[in-house]
């Protein structure tokens, strides 16, 4: 699958950060280098995790901005970060981090599908197992949404 | 098109079950009350306006007080004034177009949304330049049939569009829809209801020509309600009514149609046993229809009731047959049928007879009115009050008892239904069609756990739910049933008091999830 949106370079499964604040920093360098967003996204990334965690279950956190932060995107992208150390999201335990920058809903699609995949146990196991970016990108690619 | 689906499709459609036209029935009054009852306040504002501004306004030219007689009432009535300028004025238009596009876009919202309201309103204005008659019936079947083509239009390609062309197919699918029945309506539609309208007078011009003018009410009741009353009044009645006037010094024909007991005695049973909106506006309704003469106001109280046909062509019939049996009649046409206009038009000797058939037709009316209200009246209030806008008062005195479960859910059902504090609610007072996910930012955790959710209502094949996902702040107040992150449910629910509110703690694979779907199944299945 090609996807504008989630590119290979965009998706790491041996992320370096060890703490919430450090994974959205890290989140935020992909999307930064993927020409998605500005510096200023990052505090916004912040201040929405301060209102209401970004914590979905199934190990899984999505950090992005607020609705006031959408000037801050460029274009539409997502980083798909992976932890063999859980990092504690607010007392939860988070394998993975996507960082999202949205605009215009061009997102969706993708996000759809890692929403699908991340609600089935057993696709969480095998992202999990996955050896790396290519792989991850295939799991995600077979959804049938 | 042709007028063979004289029902709205969606409730027919709905009411699947066998054995279920019991059910079938009072959901069609439900669908009717729900198209009309939004728009009493446009209903009142015409009476207010026609009451005062029409010639034979308080206002106007020939108005019953000769002193409030206003020479530029025309400019809001309609006609000419004294220095030669003709004026549309408010009242016809607002009665031709403004109202029956009212009842269209709320029929056509109630199929498919604000995308069939606007269809449907589109639609429905080529029934209405087709013919000269005040086009409420063809409103009716138009507004919500439109909307239904198109929904059956969009099923065609739904999800077959390339991603980025949906608003383009959107836009333009339903503006070709809606130019091509607008078309449609003028030629298939209007000629039917002119012909009805034209039928109708020959009826009643038989019956006159007859004597059997009790019998007269079968036919101008119904008449009145489907706003054919003025062909009947023009057509039949005033040229009659005038050539005995000129004999006898007096008509009974001027009383038929504009009786205003039989009107009265309906909407004050709506005050003592009516339910919700319809209960809280009948006594306004009241005043225009009996002081203001302006019976257009309760003909949508009948319309979301039809059964009450019955209760005020009895009034009818009773006030017709008082008139006979005193020899009363009114020297001229009382217009509008206000008791004011028609006292002053009574013939020197038929006082008794007129006072005491507008008494006795409202008392009529009134009493098996009643019996009718009272029948339905349990029922009604179970179902949010027979319309929509009670299950929204409902839900505003649900508020504040609990932020997490309110919604359109009716106390009976909340105490049957909950499972456990803060439970999810499992059945809502309306159908849900509409399943929004909501967020902060709308980009997020709502369009998440909308593919979820999304993903588990199509695997239990359930098809005439949608689910999507938005900002709370862009929430408009459409949404049956909002998901929100529980943090964030009681700003959803400030924003949406009638909606159902659920609330979340886990995008993924929540518990409620499965819930939600289990209800949306039995509702389908229902």
């Amino acid at each position: 699958m090609t996807s504008q949106v989630l590119q290979l370079a965009q998706i790491r499964t041996e992320g370096e950060a060890t703490t919430k604040l450090e994974a959205m920093r890290e989140a935020h360098g992909i999307l930064v280098d993927a020409g998605a967003v500005t510096a200023a996204y990052l505090p916004a990334m912040i201040e929405r995790e301060e209102s209401v965690s970004t914590y979905m279950g199934n190990f899984l956190a999505i950090p992005h901005g607020t609705n006031e932060s959408k000037e801050a995107i460029l274009k539409s992208a997502l980083s798909f970060v992976r932890y063999a150390q859980p990092i504690d999201w607010d007392g939860n335990p988070v394998h993975f981090v996507v960082g999202i920058a949205g605009v215009e809903n061009e997102h969706l699609d993708i996000l759809s599908k890692i929403a699908i995949v991340f609600s089935d146990e057993d696709e969480v196991d095998a992202l999990l197992k996955a050896g790396g970016p290519e792989e991850v990108l295939d799991i995600l690619s077979e959804v049938n949404n | 098109m042709t007028t063979e689906s004289t029902a709205p499709p969606a409730p027919a459609a709905s009411a699947k079950r066998a054995g279920g036209a019991r059910v079938g029935v009072q959901r069609f009054g439900t669908f009717l009350s729900g198209m009309i009852m939004p728009n009493i306040g446009a209903f009142i504002a015409w009476g207010l306006i026609t009451a005062m501004f029409i010639p034979t306004g308080w206002f106007g030219a020939e108005s019953p007080v000769a002193a409030w007689r206003w020479d530029y009432a025309p400019a809001l009535g309609g006609g000419e004034t004294p220095d030669g300028t003709t004026w549309t004025g408010l009242v016809g238009p607002m009665i031709t177009y403004l109202l029956p596009i009212l009842i269209a876009f709320m029929g056509g919202r109630l199929v498919y949304d604000t995308r069939g309201g606007v269809v449907g309103a589109i639609s429905t204005v080529g029934v209405i330049v087709g013919t000269t008659i005040p086009m409420f019936l063809g409103a009716m079947i138009m507004g919500p049939l439109a909307a239904w083509l198109m929904k059956q239009v969009d099923k065609l390609w739904a999800g077959k569009i390339k991603p980025g062309f949906e608003m383009l197919v959107d836009n333009f699918s339903a503006g070709i829809l809606a130019a091509a029945l607008a078309v449609a309506g003028v030629f298939g539609f209007a000629p039917v209801v002119t012909a009805l309208s034209n039928a109708l007078e020959a009826a009643v011009d038989w019956l006159v020509g007859l004597g059997l003018l009790p019998l007269v009410s079968i036919l101008v009741e119904p008449g009145k309600i489907l706003f054919l009353n003025n062909a009947i009044n023009h057509g039949v009645f005033t040229p009659i009514g005038t050539q005995q006037a000129t004999e006898a010094g007096k008509s009974i024909l001027f009383l038929v149609e504009a009786n205003p007991g039989p009107g009265l005695g309906l909407l004050l049973a709506f005050m003592v046993f009516g339910v919700g909106m319809a209960r809280a506006s009948a006594p306004g309704a009241a005043v225009i229809q009996f002081l203001g003469g302006i019976h257009e106001i309760y003909f949508p109280y009948v319309l979301m009731k039809p059964a009450l046909i019955v209760a005020v062509i009895a009034g009818g019939m009773t006030g017709v047959a008082t008139n006979v049996v005193f020899e009363s009649g009114l020297r001229a046409p009382a217009s509008p049928g206000s008791i004011f206009a028609v006292l002053i038009q009574t013939a020197n000797d038929s006082y008794l007879g007129v006072i005491l058939s507008v008494i006795l037709s409202a008392t009529v009316s009134f009493v098996i009115a009643s019996i009718i209200l009272r029948a339905s009246r349990k029922k009604d209030l179970e179902a949010g009050g027979g319309d929509l806008s009670a299950a929204v008062a409902q839900t505003e005195a649900n508020k504040g008892k609990s932020s997490s479960v309110l919604g359109g859910l009716s106390e009976a059902e909340a105490a049957a239904q909950t499972t456990g504090a803060g439970a999810v609610t499992a059945t809502a007072t309306k159908p849900v069609h509409n399943v929004v996910f909501a967020c902060d930012a709308g980009m997020g955790s709502s369009a998440m756990g909308a593919s979820v959710l999304r993903n588990k209502v199509k695997k239990a094949g359930i098809d005439d739910v949608t689910v999507v996902n938005k900002s709370i702040a862009n929430l408009d107040g459409t949404e049956d049933l909002i998901i929100t992150h529980q943090d964030l449910t009681d700003r959803a629910s400030q924003q949406v008091p009638g909606a159902v509110h659920v609330s979340v703690d886990n995008f993924m694979n929540s518990p409620k999830y499965d819930e939600v779907v289990e209800m949306l199944k039995k509702q389908s299945d229902s």
